[in-house]
């Protein structure tokens, strides 16, 4: 008798869905019956079909688990004697596979998810620091305008009311700028003004800037002086000067300062540290030509006046040293005035003007004042995290969705591939 | 298997282990014929279910689904790389086994005859079927999946298992049913 017991190879089939309900039911031993037992039975023919495991297999799994090798690191090393069993004849993994096996797992570290994510994320991150850092600007504020504005060859005189300047009867020869060497260095860190600076060598420049704080009422008078203090330590001096302190209401100071022109930035910079800087400026203004025609127009009157000087002594009527005396006074007064004029522009060139303006209101006082930088410093560093974090999110999420395209695709072929090898 | 403790863990590893090596065997080498295979199937299982326990969701599967949806890609990974169909002939060893299994179940010789005839023609009649059938039949007993686990392992929609599965019995039922016709002709 070799009928099988088979559920439903004899009544009609049931419908699909109860059919697989009775199966399931079944065999989790929830159903009775003779076509419960008939699925039960079948399960254990087939399941009395496969022959038993090895004891010695079980055993070395055994034997594996009571004593386990675990590298909490690595917790693939849990089985390292299946590595061996691999090379056994007849099974996938020759030999020779598992030096290559082995660099695979290496490389498979990299294929973690959490340090794949890790890397990207500093990659991302880098990037974003580096775009930001390219791209970013000064201090809020802060602004530099070049204004190469060639000074014509006009004869007025520079409006620098620099009385306290010492009359030198010699010309100075002002800092160009492929002369200024090692003092031109700090304007070189500076933008705007510095790199144009830089940028035109041999020529001869004005430099100018203006400084705005922020002070207390009752500080104002404190960052003044300490700003003219400023200014006589880097060898300049305090041009003017108007410090106007109202007991209630707003005080305010304005200094007009003229500093060596190559310890400008370094000056700004002391004189940032004084109080917060609400706004400062820069300019520059290249006076070559005007330089230039006030040296010649010096060179051509010294040459008149040493002209009348050797007339003068071959002169032998009264008439002809009369006259000539006449006019060497003339010239001498030529000289004297082109030597000043001269004198002026170079001081133009060799020192800037820095209008320092200190504002001083209720609103900030020490105390708030210091509380209004920190919140000024929390904005921006949120500011530029904000931004780190936007251009990393630009860089990751596309990132992210490639990696995830090839994964979906990676997976679909492994799992296409798997179930091609049932196509037999 | 979800956030126990190392202890725990480890315990409910061991107990897996216990109570699914020799199942997760049985359908290695029933969908192998090999046994060598079939053990390095088994442990890769085991291992790789090791390596993935922090992993594991059970709101998405028992354990021994996980196991064996394990199980089933290493065993196919096992066929892709062979290339090669697999032979389902059971060895002497696997013959007198299943002779051996037949005689210690339950009844008299008369039944213990039975039953090795059954299943003899049912052996050949898993032989019979296409591998694909075959290995879901396997997968479907020695696993004890049910038809959602089925589903996921396989990687196809529950409804899809279900026809499947119904149709690879079906064919089995028939290739008994066939067997049976001939051996009585």
């Amino acid at each position: 008798m070799r009928i099988i017991a088979f559920p439903g190879g004899e009544e009609s089939s049931p419908s699909e869905e109860t059919w697989l309900a009775e199966l399931d039911a079944a065999l989790s031993d929830q159903a009775g019956g003779p076509a419960a037992d008939s699925w039960r039975e079948l399960r254990a023919d087939v399941r009395s079909l496969a022959p038993p495991v090895s004891p010695e297999f079980m055993q070395s799994l055994e034997r594996e688990l009571a004593h386990p090798s675990v590298d909490p690191v690595r917790p693939a090393r849990r089985f390292p004697w299946l590595r061996a069993r691999r090379s056994s004849p007849g099974v996938a993994g020759a030999p020779r596979v598992l030096g290559a096996q082995r660099a695979i797992g290496r490389l498979r570290v990299l294929a973690r998810p959490q340090l794949a994510g890790v890397v990207a994320l500093v990659a991302a991150l880098a990037v974003a620091v580096a775009v930001v850092g390219v791209g970013g600007t000064g201090a809020p504020g802060r602004s530099a305008s070049v204004e190469p504005v060639a000074a014509g060859p006009s004869h007025s005189a520079p409006s620098v009311a620099g009385s306290q300047a010492a009359p030198s009867k010699g010309v100075t020869e002002p800092n160009r700028v492929d002369d200024l060497g090692p003092a031109a260095g700090p304007y070189s860190s500076s933008a705007g003004a510095a790199s144009a600076a830089a940028a035109a060598a041999g020529r001869v420049q004005q430099l100018a800037a203006s400084v705005s704080l922020s002070a207390s009422p009752g500080n104002v008078q404190a960052v003044s002086d300490g700003v003219s203090q400023l200014a006589v330590r880097d060898e300049g001096f305090v041009e003017s000067s108007h410090v106007q302190v109202q007991q209630h209401g707003s005080s305010e100071a304005t200094l007009t300062l003229r500093l060596p022109s190559a310890r400008l930035s370094a000056a700004l910079a002391a004189i940032g540290r004084l109080a917060p800087v609400s706004s400062e400026s820069q300019s520059l203004q290249d006076i070559t030509n005007t330089y230039d025609a006030a040296r010649r127009r010096l060179a051509d009157a010294t040459a008149e006046h040493q002209a009348l000087l050797r007339a003068l002594a071959k002169a032998t009527t009264e008439g002809q040293i009369d006259s000539l005396r006449e006019r060497l006074s003339q010239a001498d007064g030529a000289v004297g005035q082109d030597q000043s004029y001269l004198n002026a522009v170079s001081r133009r060139a060799s020192t800037a003007e820095v209008e320092v303006t200190v504002l001083g209101s209720a609103q900030a006082s020490s105390e708030g004042l210091t509380f209004h930088r920190g919140l000024h410093d929390a904005g921006r560093v949120l500011t530029v995290a904000a931004i780190v974090l936007l251009i990393a999110a630009a860089v990751l999420v596309p990132l992210a969705l490639v990696i995830a395209a090839l994964a979906c695709a990676l997976r679909a072929w492994r799992r296409y591939s798997r179930e091609r090898a049932l196509r037999v | 298997m979800t956030r126990l403790s190392p202890a725990a863990e480890e315990r409910a590893f061991d107990g897996l282990f216990r109570e699914c090596a020799s199942d997760v065997h049985a359908y290695a080498i029933s969908l192998l014929g090999d046994r060598a295979s079939a053990e390095d199937v088994t442990a890769l299982a085991f291992e790789r279910l090791y390596r993935a326990r922090a992993r594991l969701d059970e709101r998405r599967g028992t354990p021994r689904a996980w196991l064996f949806a394990i199980a089933r890609n290493a065993a196919l990974d096992e066929l892709r790389r062979r290339r090669r169909r697999p032979h389902y002939e059971l060895d002497d060893q696997g013959s007198d086994a299943l002779d051996g299994n037949a005689a210690r179940d339950a009844g008299g010789p008369e039944d213990a005859l039975e039953r090795v005839e059954r299943r003899e023609t049912l052996r050949a009649a898993l032989a019979a079927l296409p591998l694909r059938e075959r290995e879901l039949v396997l997968l479907k007993f020695h696993g004890q999946l049910s038809n959602a686990e089925l589903a996921r392992a396989m990687g196809i929609s529950e409804s899809n298992a279900g026809t499947r599965l119904h149709r690879a019995l079906t064919r089995l039922r028939d290739c008994c049913a066939d067997l049976d016709h001939q051996e009585v002709a």
